[in-house]
């Protein structure tokens, strides 16, 4: 045992019992409140600390009765025992019937039956013929005044009598109105008080010298006062020294949650790209949301099986034209871009259908009849999807998509574009494109990165918008258009490994998540 | 997306070689599938390769031959020929013919057939075929209502077959899958597959049947087929094709990919006539196999301004029959002519893609681009940043939720009004059946399910809603708010009314307050607040009655706030 390692991590309450006491002292609560002042959980923690630094034992228990002054006893003590105003008040207005005796003194009948029974037992009440009570002789009320110097004695001891500290008639007093349970309508609550006994260990000594040689006293000073600060009284003064590995109390702090954070921190990678951010409404139309995006309305992903539909109102009011007719036309004919169409019958009110928006390159094909060109737009979208929810799989979740309007704008600026994101969002140290298929991109790619931790995954998909999506929407330069998946990466940042739990309901869960940005 | 199984012999020996994995994955990209598992154990003829094919506008891939084909066009391998098509004013002689009722027009009234022929089939190619069937039908064929299949034993046919309408009641035959004679109206209510598919024909007052000569069923189209002429086995030779539809060009196109799957398998393929007893956009009489495509075209500038790097024409024409594309230079302009399987040129830019494929992904370098333009966050975003920051400065812990949810928790146990709430007509279970009307719900859901995290709790969401709203043209309206609860012994009203306060002094926001009578909320311990004098949100304690709806203990203040109305 090195004593100097006990040093830093003591308590003045130890330290003074440390000078104070050698090894073998017999030491309890009473003693340490005697000789050192300390109250008896001041006493109890210096055993504690002590006994927990292998400084202390035990050396010893014994039990012993005490009588505590109930909250009855203490108005007692105040406005007198039942047994005292009764006798008063005989005193000061004479024969009267028991129940207004009770009414005037304010206790209850059953009390004032067994008051009356005892004092008339003492010759200190009668009640005659005429069922009045009254007063006899007031000087042989004993028990009365005996019960009040007892309610005054426990008062004086800070509500609590030791059983050894009552003398013998005193404690036959004390057996009549103290109870162990359902003390409310007694004076006093009897209780089993422990004391427990304890010495210094042998060690003690050891470090006990090691203060004197420090020259520690306990009477350092704790906390800097302003008080002291003022008075300039810390000058000499020794500040005790604190247990700085003793663990600290924890703190609740305002917090970000670190998925939102993760998604800002995409959200300003994309904006340090030059790209503007757009929004839009969670409810959409069969218009935006495939057919503007020339996904024939036979089109599978359009089935009742992947999209949500709105049940009351079905169908939007009106779909903007130009773009109604112009976006039917190219469905049916191709209309005036180019294209043969889809040649089947278009359908002007399925169109009108609402939905809840599915895939986020409806934002997109929004932002076109605004788009400036040169333009790069993008939204991270929550899009909803009829789907089985599961550790891969959210009914609503959020698409990562963005367009490019530009004259010279191509296959090649597009890949520039995903190699851009690939570094600068997904951290990929490796890039590569093959021949991806969506309806409203041709030519289309898939981007696959290598990332340094998930290996070789599929970031994204991307095009160049079908000629069939731009003109009828006024845009007549080539679009770039992208979608970067970025869920994986979202949920490796934060640790996790199902995508439910980025929308944690737990408070405590989400309160200890932490994210590597 | 389809996914298929190949058998590995058949496919490698249609492809021209062997390959292993590392070269068999970069060589699918030409066809934009993905190896998705490749069992090398069992005995070789029976081992397959699982594959997922991404272009759904290409149903000549979903099959083994299909799909080798690509490879082995792309892997220098040339374009094949299929000489056996007929064409317009050159139609092939045919030794089998089927006539076309004019019962059928109204129901379902488009035919293609062909003859298989030269030698038996195999068990791998009769599992090829029966899995073109079920993709080209399910996927293509929009599960059979546009396009459906049937493969029948010659031997047994009586020529010519007819196609027509009858009266489902009068006439039956034994289907697959079965040992009794049923009538059509039967099958389609007690059979499986005419569970499954007699919803296509149910309405209609006479069934399709195909019937051979001497009154032998060879199938209802497009349910199921007969159980003697319809049950295709291995070693059959001469089998018929045969596909039915609402869809001319569809149902061509896939009699066409499966006549080029079995030739390029060493089948022959016969001819046949099918006379129609009304006009389709091919003719009345038309014999199939039939190319039906038109040229596509697309002038070498457009490849280059789209591509971004430069091809003449002949470099447009070259990389185009390395997709087995065969076309022509005139001067600027090539000009293709399509695959007899594919019909998915529907404008230039289609082609453009099959040049870059063609070309290859990796002759492409990215090239970074050169217009300048300005990144920034919307206004709503920007707003909603500012407002976190100040809750964070609050101590309160931001959190994140699901949109949809149960009606129970969004109306039932908020104590609140179903008027406004958007309902899916179509949920897939009660627990995402609403949109979310309000970010309250999900604040009150994690107290419900945090009573054991260290106290206080002091919690907020930034987010849309989303609810009804007749004025609009959508008659729904979405907005962005910020929702916040606290939670603790002595969580108030007066604790919110600080939090509020700071809140709308850091957004610059001056406002008032006034009486307000939310049901989620205790009476007389809320306030709506008021900008400009406009509500735009409410605050209080929330209601012991919503909180013993959600389980919940603790006292509890929450606030709503619409963040877009102080935009």
């Amino acid at each position: 045992m090195d004593p100097r390692s006990f040093l830093k991590g003591l308590h003045p309450l130890e330290i003074k019992v440390l000078l104070r006491y050698a090894p073998g002292d017999g030491l309890d609560a009473a003693r340490l409140a005697a000789e050192l002042g300390y109250v008896e959980g001041h006493a109890n923690q210096a055993q504690a600390w002590l006994s927990a630094k292998g400084l202390a034992a035990e050396s010893g228990r014994s039990s012993r009765n005490v009588y505590e002054l109930t909250s009855l006893g203490r108005s007692w003590l105040e406005a007198g025992s039942p047994e005292e105003r009764m006798v008063a008040w005989l005193a000061e207005h004479g024969p009267a019937a028991m129940p207004a005796i009770c009414q005037a003194v304010g206790i209850e009948q059953k009390d004032a039956g067994s008051a009356y029974g005892r004092l008339s037992k003492e010759g200190v009440l009668a009640m005659g013929q005429d069922k009045l009570v009254a007063l006899v002789d007031a000087s042989k009320s004993l028990r009365a005044a005996a019960l009040k110097a007892l309610l005054a004695k426990a008062d004086a001891a800070g509500g609590i009598l030791e059983e050894g500290a009552l003398g013998d008639a005193e404690r036959a007093l004390m057996a009549e109105v103290a109870k162990k349970r359902g003390a409310a309508d007694a004076a006093f609550k009897a209780a089993e008080r422990e004391t427990v006994t304890w010495t210094l260990t042998a060690d003690a000594a050891a470090v006990s010298d090691l203060l004197r040689a420090e020259g520690v006293s306990g009477d350092e000073l704790g906390a800097v006062t302003q008080e002291m600060l003022e008075s300039g009284s810390w000058k000499g003064a020794a500040f005790r020294s604190y247990n700085i590995k003793s663990r600290p109390a924890r703190l609740i702090p305002g917090r970000r949650n670190p998925y939102v954070q993760f998604l800002e921190s995409v959200k300003d990678k994309l904006v340090s790209l030059g790209f503007e951010e757009f929004d839009g409404g969670l409810v959409e139309t069969e218009f935006w949301n495939g057919d503007a995006l020339f996904m024939p309305q036979f089109h599978s992903a359009r089935d009742i099986h992947d999209v949500y539909y709105v049940s009351e109102p079905t169908k939007a009011k009106s779909i903007e034209e130009p773009y109604l007719s112009r976006v039917a036309a190219t469905h049916e004919n191709g209309g005036a871009t180019g294209s043969r169409g889809w040649r089947y019958g278009f359908d002007r009110e399925f169109t009108k259908r609402l939905v809840l928006r599915s895939q986020g390159t409806v934002l997109s094909a929004r932002q076109l009849p605004t788009a400036s060109v040169p333009g790069k737009y993008f939204g991270i979208a929550r899009c909803f999807r009829y789907d089985k929810v599961d550790a891969t799989h959210l009914s609503d979740f959020y698409q990562t998509e963005g367009i490019v309007l530009g004259e010279d704008v191509s296959l090649r600026t597009l890949l520039g574009f995903l190699e851009m994101f690939a570094v600068e969002v997904a951290g990929a140290k490796e890039v590569k494109y093959v021949p991806g298929y969506f309806p409203f991109t041709e030519p289309s790619v898939e981007v696959h990165i290598k990332h340094p931790v998930l290996g070789w995954f599929e970031l994204g998909g991307a095009g160049i918008f079908r000629p069939e999506v731009t003109e009828p929407l006024g845009v007549s330069v080539p679009v770039l258009a992208w979608g970067i998946g970025i869920d994986r990466m979202a949920l490796m940042a934060l640790g996790l490994n199902d995508l439910r739990e980025l929308f944690s309901y737990d408070i405590e869960d989400v309160r200890l998540r932490r994210a590597k940005l | 997306m389809p996914k298929i199984e190949v058998n590995e012999k058949l496919f490698f020996s249609l492809v021209g070689r062997r390959m292993d994995a590392a070269e068999l994955e970069p060589a699918l990209e030409t066809a934009k599938a993905e190896l998705d598992a490749w069992d090398p154990s069992g005995p070789e003829d029976e081992r397959v390769i699982k594959i997922e094919l991404n272009d759904t506008n290409r149903p000549d891939l979903w099959s083994t031959a299909g799909l080798a084909r690509q490879l082995r066009v792309r892997l220098g391998g040339g374009i094949p020929e299929y000489p056996f098509f007929s064409r317009e004013g050159d139609q092939r002689p045919a030794d089998y013919r089927v006539v076309v009722d004019g019962s059928i027009r109204e129901l379902r009234p488009y035919m293609a057939a062909f003859v298989i022929s030269g030698k038996a089939i195999d068990d791998a190619m009769l599992r090829d075929a029966i899995q073109t069937q079920e993709k080209l039908c399910s996927n293509f064929g929009r599960k059979r209502r546009s396009v459906s299949m049937g493969m029948y034993r010659i031997e047994l046919i009586k020529w010519p077959v007819a196609y027509k309408g009858v009266d489902p009641d009068a006439v039956s035959f034994v289907p697959l899958q079965s040992d009794e004679s049923m009538t059509l109206r039967r099958i389609v209510a007690e059979h499986p597959k005419g569970k499954e598919y007699g919803h296509i024909i149910a309405g209609s007052p006479v069934y399709p049947i195909l019937m051979g000569a001497d009154g032998g069923v060879l199938s209802m189209a497009p349910v199921i087929n007969s159980a003697d002429i319809g049950a295709v086995q291995v070693g059959d030779r001469d089998l018929l094709v045969e596909f039915t539809g609402t869809d001319m060009a569809a149902v061509c196109l896939s009699a066409s990919i499966v006549a080029c799957d079995f030739a390029d398998a060493g089948y022959e393929i016969k001819p046949l006539r099918v006379d129609y007893a009304y006009d389709t956009p091919f003719g009345r009489s038309v014999t199939f196999p039939y190319y039906f495509q038109q040229p596509a075209s697309v002038d070498s500038g457009r490849v280059s301004k789209l591509l971004g790097d430069s091809f003449g024409p002949e470099q447009v024409v070259e990389a185009l029959a390395r997709m087995g594309v065969r076309a022509e230079a005139h001067g600027q302009h090539v000009r293709a002519a399509v695959p007899e399987y594919r019909d998915d040129f529907i404008h230039a830019v289609d082609l453009v893609e099959d040049v870059m494929i063609g070309r290859g992904m990796a002759s492409f370098s990215p090239e970074r681009p050169r217009d300048f333009t300005i990144g920034r966050l919307s206004p709503v975003e920007s707003f909603t940043r500012r407002a976190k920051d100040v809750m964070v400065g609050l101590g309160y812990q931001e959190m994140i939720y699901n949109y949809l949810g149960s009606g129970k928790d969004y109306i039932e146990r908020m104590n609140a009004s179903a008027d406004d709430v958007i309902r899916i007509s179509n949920p897939m279970t009660e627990n995402f059946e609403y949109v979310r009307p309000s970010i309250l719900p999900g604040l009150l859901q994690s107290e419900a399910v945090s009573s054991k995290a260290p106290y206080p709790h002091r919690i907020f969401e930034a987010g849309k809603v989303a609810f009804l709203d007749d004025a609009r043209n959508y008659g729904t309206a979405t907005r962005q708010r910020i929702g916040l609860l606290c939670a603790h012994q002595a969580a108030d009203y007066n604790e919110l009314a600080g939090v509020v306060s700071a809140l709308l002094y850091y957004l610059g926001e001056e406002y008032s307050v006034d009486d307000s009578d939310d049901p989620r909320f205790l009476p007389g311990r809320q306030a709506r607040i008021l900008i400009g004098g406009e509500p735009v949100g409410v605050f209080g304690e929330v209601h012991p009655a919503v909180l013993g709806n959600w389980g919940i203990t603790m006292p509890c203040a929450a606030c709503e706030l619409d963040l877009e109305s102080l935009l």
